[in-house]
């Protein structure tokens, strides 16, 4: 029987539409709010019903009248007038609703607020060059503010906004400059001493080997055998889970690890049938946790590292014990927040999605396995022994991966491909607009501020490196945070007594990395996380995030700020 | 024997659509398709090193998401196809709706209290509007 003609089902809302030219109907409905279609309903019940009130026109009704108004503008407007815009997607449509009020207030406070950074960064270059600052000192901080308020804000790719903020450094350099001398701010050779290369390289090199080990299928196989380990245990699994995801994090790196994992659990949470917050949120948290133990689990954590010029072990002494520590308050949060989920786990499982889960966890490429494998121990042997040569870490993981190439023989051209080239860029961009701030004097400034504020304390300056950065990674990006707050750690180190043992710098690590778990925005796994959920009709919302990643954040910062008084 | 194509993405907030679209099928006798849109578009925001082909585990999980919608539809008797496409919702559910020539789109009215805040009701209609316009199948949103 055809479907065609059918009236309403089950209260099913029916748009009964004219065929027509695709494409049109777009600008139409954005351009229809909803008070135009309530006035345009009121007029055409008003000679019915002239008593009745507005309040008691229903929305359905509303919607209905939208429809035929849109149906008479889609028959009689010309092609071309009314083309479907490509952000028509559900979810993301423009609303038809959207009243040009709201639209001109939005544009009105835009301004306003325009104007008042503009105000505000005038009144900021009187009173700094009053100060005996110049003006690139202003523009400095302007750029960086940008450039902070677009990543963290989602303006735009977090590249571009660190591509954009350099190309604006060196215009104020070259042409403000060639005007008004006082505009100088960074040239391009100066520009690129601010980038640590032993970062970009040492983040190429483990890309290399993250593109090549999660083509061998070993993560989906290790996570059914965690599924198999755990017996039908849906809290053992949830445990086994988050270990598997920190531990990952450490020696990968932590979005690697949620790429590969998530998924993974989204599924198996469903098969289990326990809502996959209860295993995706606390991998998320155990990601960015355990990214902290190691030199390259983490961006803050290869930040400070390099540095510091640390070695892998170096680094691992001090930060894995604090790493495996936090863990375990990180589990007994999980279990205590999700006990009704594991407890409510289903005890039959269907064999169709275990036998699903089981076909999709196997090795792929065995002899890719073995040889990443066996480079991937050689690597490791040599990040362990790196202190007797004296290697840095980023020249270990390029020879590591260099070596894995010529053994492999991949196809180079798609090699190369994989290679994730916006973070190398990222990173590049946010060095050298953070050395416009060191170069005009900016970090100095903020320097002297917290040194004053800290004065000769030890305690009081740990406390300020850790828990500054531990708020602020939950609302904007810890990359440019730890970035930016790195010369202040080392102005600190160098003026407050007894800081020689780098008892700032690891504040600093733990403050950026275990920050990032207070809310979806802290740090890009949380972001690629809530993607993913989003993906299988699961987008948990702020505040739902906020209640395990706040939580688990102020207990393991509390617990960091024990262990580095006690420790050092 | 009509066609209907059930737009969906799996999770709890699904499956009132699911079995509003399995009912529909079982009671007219019509074909049930399930699809899913693997949109990896979520990860061109951050510069976080995405060297693992996600692409690919989008659509394990699609058709992992799917196989649960029609064990649902096994379980009332209707027997249900599955298809997972890669890009973006609008384009690919036109284009699967125009090569299974299907005479009824189903798409999901959001149930979750955020999900609603998300999925504005007019903004959907709109999108089935212009879903109806392009595909020429009538479009239901359940």
């Amino acid at each position: 029987m055809s479907l065609k003609g059918k009236r309403h089902w089950n209260g099913a809302c029916k748009l009964p539409l004219p065929s027509c030219t695709g494409r049109r109907l777009g600008p139409i409905m954005c351009v229809l709010s909803r008070r135009t279609v309530l006035t345009l309903l009121m007029k055409l019940e008003a000679t019915n019903r002239p008593h009745e009130s507005v309040g008691r026109l229903d929305r359905e009704r509303i919607c209905d009248t939208m429809a035929s108004i849109v149906r008479l503008v889609v028959q009689t407007a010309p092609e071309g007038l009314t083309t479907l815009p490509a952000r028509s997607e559900v979810g993301v449509a423009h609303s038809a609703g959207e009243s040009t009020v709201r639209k001109t207030v939005l544009y009105g406070l835009g301004v306003v607020g325009i104007l008042c950074l503009l105000l505000g960064l005038w009144w900021l270059l009187g009173y700094f060059t009053e100060e005996g600052y110049g003006p690139s000192f202003v523009l400095s901080i302007g750029i960086f503010l940008v450039v902070f308020a677009a990543i963290s804000l989602r303006w735009m790719h977090e590249t571009a906004a660190a591509l954009l903020g350099v190309v604006a450094i060196w215009l104020v350099h070259y042409v403000g400059g060639a005007f008004f001398p006082a505009l100088h701010m960074l040239d391009f050779e100066t520009s690129m001493l601010f980038v640590d290369w032993d970062v970009i390289f040492l983040i190429l090199g483990m890309m290399i080997f993250m593109a090549m080990f999660s083509e061998t299928g070993i993560f989906n196989w290790m996570a059914f055998r965690v599924f198999r380990l755990a017996r039908g245990n849906a809290w053992l699994l949830g445990m086994f889970l988050v270990l598997l995801s920190g531990l990952v994090s450490a020696f990968l790196n932590n979005v690697t690890a949620i790429l590969l994992f998530v998924p993974l659990s989204i599924e198996i949470a469903q098969t289990v049938g326990i809502h996959p917050f209860a295993y995706v949120i606390p991998e998320v948290l155990a990601a960015n946790i355990g990214g902290a133990a190691t030199i390259i689990g983490d961006p803050p954590s290869t930040v400070v590292g390099s540095h510091l010029g640390l070695s892998f072990v170096e680094y691992m002494v001090n930060m894995a014990p604090i790493a495996i520590l936090c863990m375990v308050p990180l589990l007994v949060v999980t279990t205590l927040l999700y006990r009704r989920e594991f407890a409510g786990a289903r005890e039959r499982l269907s064999p169709a999605l275990v036998a699903r889960l089981e076909a999709d966890a196997h090795v792929t490429d065995r002899t890719l396995l073995v040889r990443t494998s066996v480079i991937g121990l050689g690597t490791l042997g040599l990040f362990l022994a790196g202190d007797v040569f004296g290697m840095p870490p980023s020249v270990i993981a390029l020879t590591g991966a260099v070596i894995l190439i010529a053994w492999v023989q991949p196809d180079m051209q798609r090699m190369l491909r994989e290679v994730d080239w916006t973070t190398l860029f990222f990173f590049i961009g946010i060095f050298i607009v953070v050395g416009g701030l060191e170069d005009s004097g900016v970090i100095s400034w903020i320097a002297g501020i917290i040194g004053d504020l800290a004065g000769d304390s030890l305690t009081l300056g740990t406390i300020l490196m850790l828990w500054i950065p531990g708020l602020a990674s939950g609302i904007v990006d810890n990359i440019p945070f730890t970035v930016a707050t790195l010369p202040i750690a080392d102005y600190l180190t160098a003026t407050i007594p007894g800081a020689e043992n780098g008892i700032l710098y690891w504040a600093l690590i733990l403050g950026a990395d275990l920050g990032g778990n207070a809310t979806y925005l802290g740090s890009a796994p949380n972001i690629v996380a809530v993607g993913l959920l989003a993906q299988a009709g699961y987008r948990p919302s702020f505040g739902r995030f906020m209640r395990d990643g706040a939580t688990v954040t102020v207990v393991t910062l509390v617990l960091a700020t024990l262990w580095l008084l006690v420790r050092y | 024997m009509g066609r209907i194509l059930c737009a969906t993405r799996g999770g709890e907030a699904s499956y009132h659509t699911q079995d509003a679209a399995i009912a529909l099928a079982k009671e007219q006798g019509d074909e049930l398709i399930f699809l899913y849109v693997a949109d990896s578009s979520f990860l061109n925001q951050t510069a976080a090193p995405l060297v693992v082909d996600i692409e690919s585990r989008l659509v394990k999980m699609g058709e992992f998401l799917l196989l649960m919608a029609q064990e649902r539809a096994a379980a009332q008797g209707v027997s249900a196809q599955t298809i997972v496409r890669e890009g973006k919702l609008r384009a690919e559910l036109v284009g699967a709706a125009r090569e299974l020539k299907v005479d009824l789109i189903v798409l999901g009215r959001p149930v979750d209290r955020h999900e609603q805040a998300i999925f504005d009701e007019m903004a959907l209609r709109a999108f089935a509007t212009s879903l109806q316009a392009v595909t020429g199948a009538e479009v239901r949103i359940l």
